[in-house]
Formats: structure tokens, C-alpha cells, sequence
């Protein structure tokens, strides 16, 4: 079943072009690793994905629902209010800097969604944070405040966060990347976790290993386009472009 | 000079006085009570993305700003008689003329104070709520405010401080709290003890608002 379909994408920022012409799909239970050199737009289209940005054109349908398309004057339209309120709620977001809200306890940022915007009684929510939370290996920390946690309890605070809200894709904008390699071990199993209970997901990320082991399939961006896409473990081991090529072989020096 | 040893005249004007602060604390509380819900609602609009509203309002800030508050005071309370026309005979109580120009004018340092303390939120803690489903007044009230108001606290609490003691600023209009009775007192008695006496009440009321602040900022010091 497909959950995301996404066609002929086009964004720029200042007249200056950042998505070019992107396409894809995601189905169901599948993991996609978006990897890409820095600026090539793979932040971008997950920000435009859960409606943190606007496209300039291009079609987006989340889970059957339709988020946004081009009419034929070539003008982006927008779904009404309520439906693009509940495509958001379909999608969870994990971002790079946790964005924990510093004034709540570690359980209350996880509840919080749940009680006020899905209305859930909070003994329900306090229950299924608290499965969250020992799922994520962190059921101690419930009453801690996210300045007493590590980056890397932060991200997985953020993971339930987003799980709390029971949505059909998550999205993941480089969750490791302000971690050391400790702490990223700690939040790939998470996700590794996860990908085994065949969550959907969208990660992007410049873990390569991760991206090879855990991904099914990967997208790899350069200057906003799409330059190649398939199976993770053939496009990571043998890439046929010639900047997917150079930009893994980059990796590999290090 | 009093002597303190008179009981009577001591007592008398510790009662003129406190009389006099019953005044002072109403012109303080109501201004607070007033001034601290309009700054937010300047605060939002200096930070609007319309002109037509920020710049009004960036205008009414610099007025406020930029004139001396017992200006402002005079003018609120003489101004409508020779502005409006003279067949109204327009005039109001002094006492709510100085709980006006006093609101008006604290209100817009709180903005700028609130508007720092919501710049200072970084745009991330908005988009987490937004991508979690929170409304827009959801996310202002529940996620970003309360941020807010642990960092505007010591900028707040100086604001405050000002406050006690510009209320000493009403008498020029005739309002009669703790300065104007005491400067009487000090008239009438041909002493300095009773404006020494006043500023006592003034300091006490400071420390009173110091305590309070410090009570506030130890009860937000749970997260950082």
C-alpha cells in the first residue's frame, strides 16, 4: 500500500531553485534513506513533506489523501485546512536538534500531543508514553527534564514524542547528526528497532552503514534533483551515477 | 523635626502614611494589571508581519519610550479638556487618568521586554509543536510563553522596581498617595522626617517585590 506519492516537486527560495522536478514514492512497513551531500535539498523536502515549507508546484499524497497539486495553469493548490490538519497528524518528525520542550518533563513532552490535540484522557497517555519510553530503553527518565539527558535520550525522548501520536510515516531529518558515535548507536537501534516492527519511514541521514543495513530503499540527491534511486544495498554498494559514486567514496576516505 | 518620642504626631503620620500607600499600591496593582496583558497584545503586534499594524505601534512605543512619563501624565489628564470641544466640558478623575497614562506607558516597555523574551524562543520549539498538531494559539500559550516568562523575569522584576517608585509621579496631578502626603506633612510639620519616613515605605515595598521575583525565578528554576 502506497503511504507517500510524491511528483514533479519544485521549491526555491528566493528564485533560487532547491528541489528540481522530485519524485518518488513509499510504501507501507518500507524504510527510504535519503542521503545526499549537504544542500541538496534533502532537508528541504522533508520540510515540505510535513508542511513546515510550501512547494512551488508538484503533487503530494499522504495515505491517500491529497496534500497539495498543480492545477493546470500550473499553480500549486493546497488541500483545505482540516484535511492538511489531518495529514500532519499522519506524519511524525523527529528533527536534528531534538526540539524537546525544555519546561516539560520528559513524559509530558510525550503526553502533552496526545491529551491536547487527540483529546486522549491522560491516564491513556501517561500509559502509552510509558510504553514508549521502555521501548526506547529510557522508562527511568520519566520524570526527568531534558536538560538532565544526553543528546542521544534526547533524540529518543523526541522518537516517542512523535510516536505518541500514532502516525503513519515517520520522518526523520538527520536524527544523529548532532550526536557523537556513542550516542548515534544508541538512537540507530532505535530506529533499527523500529524498521523491524515495520514502521514507515523516511530518513535522512549520512550514516551510510545505517542507511545500507537498515533502508530498503535509498534516494540520493544532488543540487535539488534526484539522481538516483533504488534498492539501499545496490545504490550504497554500487551506485551507477558518477556523483552518487564520488559522494560515497568521500565517505569511504574518511 | 518630629520627635518619635511623641507618640501621638508619630502615630498620626505613620496613619497619613499608610493612607497615602493604599493609594500608592492601587495606582501600582491596577497599572500591573493592566500594563502586563496590553504589553502582549503590543508585543504580538510589534512583531506582526503587517505593516499597517507594526509600524503604528512602533510609533506608540518610541511615544512612549521617548517622552518623559509625568508628560504623558499631565497631558492624559489636561489634554482632553483643551482637545475636545469646549461645549463638553470634558473632565474625568484624576485617579483613573493616572491609572491611563500609566498603563499606556508601562505597557510599552513590557512589550519590548515580551518581544525580546518570544524572539529568544528558537523557531524549532515551534515547528515541533506544529508538526505534533498544535494550533497556532496552542503553541504560543502552552509551549513558547511559558519559556517566555522564565527569561523576561529579571528584566521584568526591574520594571517593576520602577514601578513603586514612578507612582510618587501621580501627585503632580493631584493624586493623593504616599509622596504627596508626605511631602505635606513635610510642609505643614517644617520637617524632613516624613519624606525620610515615605522613603522608608518605598524601600519596604521594593524588597517586598525583590522577594516575590525571587520567589518567581525559584519556582521556574526546575528546567533550563
Amino acid at each position: 500500500m502506497q503511504m507517500l506519492k510524491v511528483e514533479h516537486l519544485y521549491k526555491g527560495f528566493d528564485g533560487k531553485p532547491v528541489l528540481k522536478n522530485v519524485s518518488f514514492e513509499l510504501n507501507k512497513g518500507e524504510v527510504l534513506a535519503v542521503i545526499g551531500p549537504s544542500g541538496s535539498g534533502k532537508s528541504t523536502l522533508l520540510r515540505c513533506l510535513n508542511l513546515l515549507e510550501k512547494v512551488d508546484s508538484g503533487n503530494v499524497t499522504v495515505a491517500g489523501e491529497t496534500m497539495c497539486y498543480t492545477d493546470q495553469s500550473g499553480k500549486v493548490v493546497y488541500a483545505p485546512g482540516n484535511t492538511l490538519r489531518s495529514i500532519r497528524l499522519k506524519l511524525g518528525m523527529v528533527f536534528q536538534s531534538f526540539n524537546l520542550f525544555p519546561h516539560f518533563s520528559v513524559l509530558r513532552n510525550i503526553t502533552e500531543a496526545p491529551m491536547r490535540v487527540a483529546k486522549m484522557p491522560r491516564e491513556q497517555a501517561e500509559k502509552a508514553a510509558m510504553e514508549l519510553l521502555e521501548k526506547m530503553g529510557m522508562s527511568d527518565k520519566a520524570d526527568a527534564y531534558p536538560y538532565q539527558l544526553s543528546g542521544g535520550q534526547c533524540q529518543r525522548v523526541a522518537i516517542a514524542r512523535a510516536l505518541a501520536m500514532k502516525p503513519d510515516i515517520l520522518l526523520f531529518d538527520e536524527p544523529t547528526s548532532a550526536l557523537d558515535p556513542q550516542l548515534t548507536i544508541e538512537v540507530l537501534k532505535v530506529i533499527r528497532l523500529l524498521a523491524a516492527e515495520h514502521m514507515t519511514m523516511m530518513v535522512v541521514t549520512h550514516e551510510m552503514n545505517f542507511a545500507r543495513d537498515v533502508a530498503d530503499r535509498a534516494i540520493f540527491m544532488h543540487d535539488g534533483e534526484i539522481l538516483e534511486e533504488g534498492n539501499a544495498r545496490e545504490v550504497l554498494t554500487n551506485p551507477t551515477h558518477e556523483k552518487t559514486k564520488a559522494f560515497l567514496r568521500g565517505f569511504n576516505e574518511i | 523635626m518630629i520627635n518619635f518620642t511623641d507618640w501621638e504626631s508619630t502615630t498620626k503620620l505613620l496613619r497619613y502614611l499608610a493612607e497615602g500607600s493604599v493609594t500608592t499600591l492601587k495606582v501600582f496593582f491596577l497599572t500591573l494589571l493592566f500594563s502586563l496583558p496590553l504589553g502582549l497584545i503590543v508585543a504580538l503586534g510589534r512583531m506582526s508581519k503587517h505593516w499597517w499594524l507594526r509600524e503604528p505601534i512602533k510609533l506608540y512605543i518610541l511615544i512612549m519610550r521617548g517622552t518623559p512619563l509625568l508628560l504623558q501624565l499631565v497631558f492624559i489628564y489636561y489634554g482632553p479638556y483643551y482637545i475636545l470641544p469646549k461645549w463638553l466640558n470634558f473632565s474625568y478623575d484624576r485617579f483613573v487618568a493616572a491609572i491611563l497614562a500609566f498603563s499606556l506607558n508601562y505597557a510599552a516597555y513590557f512589550a519590548e521586554i515580551y518581544r525580546g523574551g518570544i524572539e529568544s524562543i528558537s523557531l524549532g520549539q515551534y515547528e515541533a509543536a506544529w508538526v505534533l498538531g498544535f494550533t497556532r494559539v496552542q503553541t504560543f500559550f502552552r509551549i513558547v510563553l511559558p519559556q517566555v516568562i522564565k527569561r523576561i523575569l529579571p528584566a521584568t522584576s526591574n520594571e517593576v522596581i520602577t514601578l513603586v517608585k514612578d507612582t510618587a509621579l501621580v501627585h503632580t496631578i493631584g493624586v493623593s498617595e504616599l509622596f504627596r502626603v508626605a511631602k505635606n506633612e513635610a510642609a505643614r510639620t517644617l520637617a524632613v522626617t516624613p519624606i525620610f519616613v515615605a522613603g522608608l515605605f518605598y524601600l519596604v515595598m521594593n524588597w517586598v517585590v525583590t522577594k516575590v521575583f525571587e520567589m518567581a525565578e525559584k519556582k521556574l528554576d526546575y528546567y533550563r
